[in-house]
């Protein structure tokens, strides 16, 4: 239903082996196809040692496959050298990480203007990062470092920097794997509004409930893409959270003497 | 990435480590400063040494009877007795104009002064009448004396200013009178002399004072004082120009073997010191003496360089994660290396103008001390220029490495990196 959009990552018979040692070889990727079109939400899933992190890294292009073809926004990029590969993911990928990834030293906007640093202007860089804040509901945190905000205002920096280039994908690396259910909510929620605005993104998860909040979802085993389906029913996380807001709400009214003496504090 | 955006992630990463970097600095500071201070101390020395020199006059050159010169270092032995004062006059004659002044010398030894009730003890040296002109010394009251006081070996003496504050006091001591007193056993030679002329105050030459003595004609030395008639302890010529000097010395080895009848120069009885050779033997003194110095500073800046290696590669690993995050965001090799190699320079950088303060310091202190303080301490803008230049260089030498440690980072490794 999707096929006429054009095609952001084009995987062919690609294939990544690590060498652990002497001995022992790791064969992570064994020949994984992989289209994945401008728009999608993708989960990608599987146990550890599925090769679902090298499948990211490649896709990221943080590494480069051993064998096989891969083509991003139309680009072939599988024989890049380090500063090519460097300069695509600049412009092309945004990532959010697991455990955020912001640069303790830097402010939200410094951390956000980071890839217009290696990549662009300085001219209005600094309006964009604000814009990007102000995007993922932080204008008011901007000049906050790292440590003065929880964890999920942190990965909200984070997918602010991510967007900044408007990169052909956003990649998330278990991206709500480090925050409870409330901020797992608001950040799956600026995903999927991303994603309705038409920004492609690719998560890589290991929750099956996170990964019912894609559209798709492609299963790795042993190197290979052992299944690739549709979500049949995807999940609202807006929807959730604002469930979540009511129960707390009430939770709360239920209990005037736990709510006074917090007020009291 | 822009150079601006370099310099602020550099400048940002020294601010938050202050203690460390203050601490890596140190190394740099304490080497620039040394190299500095040291340097300046060296050329002061240098510089002081010469200045010594060409206070005897500038442009001379001293012809000493006997024994070969090597290297402006007299040999031993007594000296022997073959200059005279008609060697001086057919120099004079035969140089004509192509030299500026010529005089002759005879150490008369040490006397007893006695005039006005008090007495001193000073050196007394028979010269001739071009003296001033020689030695660029010319009297502060009274006048030198002249050819004719040298015919008549008139008994007259152009004192140093110490000499006659020492014997008058404050008082004008030309027209008085001073005996010259030497005690042989039971008997006692007394002379007297008239005081014509005081000297300007010249200060001394490594250690002797120059304005204690007593100066009077040569002949008056020589047939009054020591007896030792015609002979001559020393001919002194100036030179027109310092570029003149090789010619006149070479003129006057001419005249002096056809004297002296002496064909081969190697025998010569006679010694041609040039004060240009002087100053160079005592410059490349110096310039060792400089270069000692600047050495040890030399190696300290090595130390210090070595530091910021070490704290550059520690740095690097402690960000190792940050490098990754910059990697993926889009950092290329080259990126992640200025930013260090920026960081490294900066520090560098920063550590070398403070450390020429420090070194100023230094050179000022040392001024202070009583020992130095005819010590002329020199900071050139050479020096200073080097020293920046220097500890930038060792900035990018010794940043190098761990910048290219960092650069070459894989980025998947360095993000995994706890």
């Amino acid at each position: 239903m999707k096929q006429f959009r054009p095609a952001v990552v084009q995987l062919r018979g690609v294939t990544k082996t690590y060498r652990m040692g002497k001995d022992n070889v790791v064969n992570a990727l064994q020949g994984v196809d992989l289209d994945i079109h401008e728009g999608e939400f993708v989960a990608i899933m599987g146990p550890s040692g599925s090769g679902k992190s090298t499948l990211m890294n490649v896709v990221g292009c943080l590494d480069v496959s051993d064998t096989g073809e891969y083509i991003l926004a139309g680009e072939n990029v599988g024989k890049l050298s380090d500063d090519q590969l460097a300069a695509i993911r600049n412009k092309h990928v945004g990532f959010v990480f697991q455990t955020f990834n912001l640069l303790p030293r830097l402010n939200a906007i410094e951390n956000v203007e980071l890839p217009l640093v290696y990549g662009g202007d300085r001219k209005g860089r600094r309006e964009r990062a604000i814009g990007a804040l102000e995007a993922v509901g932080l204008g008011d945190r901007v000049h906050h470092r790292p440590a003065e905000l929880s964890g999920g205002q942190q990965q909200r920096v984070a997918i602010a920097r991510a967007l900044l280039n408007d990169p052909a994908m956003i990649l998330a690396d278990e991206p709500t794997g480090n925050l409870d259910s409330r901020s797992s909510a608001e950040i799956l929620a600026i995903f999927q509004r991303l994603n309705d605005e038409g920004k492609t993104v690719i998560m890589v998860t290991h929750e099956p409930d996170v990964a019912e909040h894609c559209k798709r979802i492609v299963r790795m085993r042993d190197g290979i893409v052992a299944r690739d389906e549709l979500v049949p029913r995807q999940r609202n996380a807006e929807h959730e959270l604002r469930e979540m807001i009511a129960a707390a709400a009430s939770h709360v009214l239920q209990m005037p003497a736990a709510r006074a003496a917090s007020g009291a504090e | 990435m822009k150079l601006y955006d370099a310099f602020r992630s550099a400048l940002q990463s020294l601010i938050v480590n202050k203690l460390r970097s203050a601490l890596t600095m140190l190394g740099v500071i304490i080497g620039v400063a040394a190299v500095i201070a040291m340097v300046a101390i060296g050329n002061g020395a240098s510089q002081s040494v010469q200045t010594s020199v060409l206070a005897l006059g500038s442009n001379l050159i001293t012809i000493t009877p006997g024994s070969q010169t090597q290297d402006a270092l007299r040999g031993a032995g007594p000296p022997a007795q073959t200059l005279t004062l008609d060697d001086m006059t057919s120099l004079k004659e035969q140089l004509g104009p192509t030299i500026k002044a010529i005089e002759a010398e005879q150490q008369a030894g040490n006397w007893q002064i006695a005039a006005n009730g008090t007495n001193w003890n000073s050196r007394v040296t028979g010269v001739t009448e071009d003296y001033p002109a020689v030695r660029d010394w010319s009297t502060q009251s009274g006048d030198f004396f002249s050819d004719s006081d040298l015919r008549v070996n008139a008994q007259v003496a152009v004192i140093g200013a110490t000499t006659s504050q020492q014997l008058f006091g404050d008082g004008d001591a030309v027209g008085q009178t001073l005996q010259l007193r030497q005690v042989f056993g039971q008997r006692a030679r007394i002379i007297n002399f008239k005081v014509i002329g005081v000297l300007e105050p010249k200060g001394s030459t490594f250690g002797f004072s120059r304005d204690d003595q007593i100066l009077v004609p040569a002949t008056t030395a020589q047939h009054v004082l020591t007896g030792r008639t015609n002979v001559v302890s020393s001919i002194v010529i100036k030179a027109n120009s310092s570029d003149d000097m090789d010619n006149v010395t070479a003129d006057v080895q001419s005249v002096l073997l056809n004297r002296h009848r002496i064909s081969n120069p190697e025998n010569a009885d006679f010694t041609v010191t040039n004060q240009n050779d002087t100053l160079a033997a005592l410059q490349g003194i110096t310039a060792t003496f400089t270069l000692l110095l600047g050495a040890i500073g030399g190696i300290s800046l090595l130390v210090g360089g070595i530091g910021i290696m070490n704290i550059m590669l520690v740095s690097v690993n402690e960000r190792t994660r940050e490098i990754g995050i910059r990697k993926a965001v889009g950092a290329r090799r080259f990126d992640i290396l200025t930013q260090f190699l920026i960081e490294a320079i900066a520090l560098t950088g920063l550590g070398g103008i403070l450390g020429i303060l420090l070194g100023w310091g230094i050179t000022q202190v040392v001024a202070r001390i009583p020992q130095a303080s005819n010590l002329l301490l020199v900071i050139t803008v050479g020096t200073v220029a080097i020293a920046v230049g220097v500890s930038v260089a060792i900035g990018v030498v010794f940043g190098l490495y761990p910048a290219m440690r960092a650069a070459r980072l894989h980025p998947i490794q360095a993000l995994r990196y706890e």
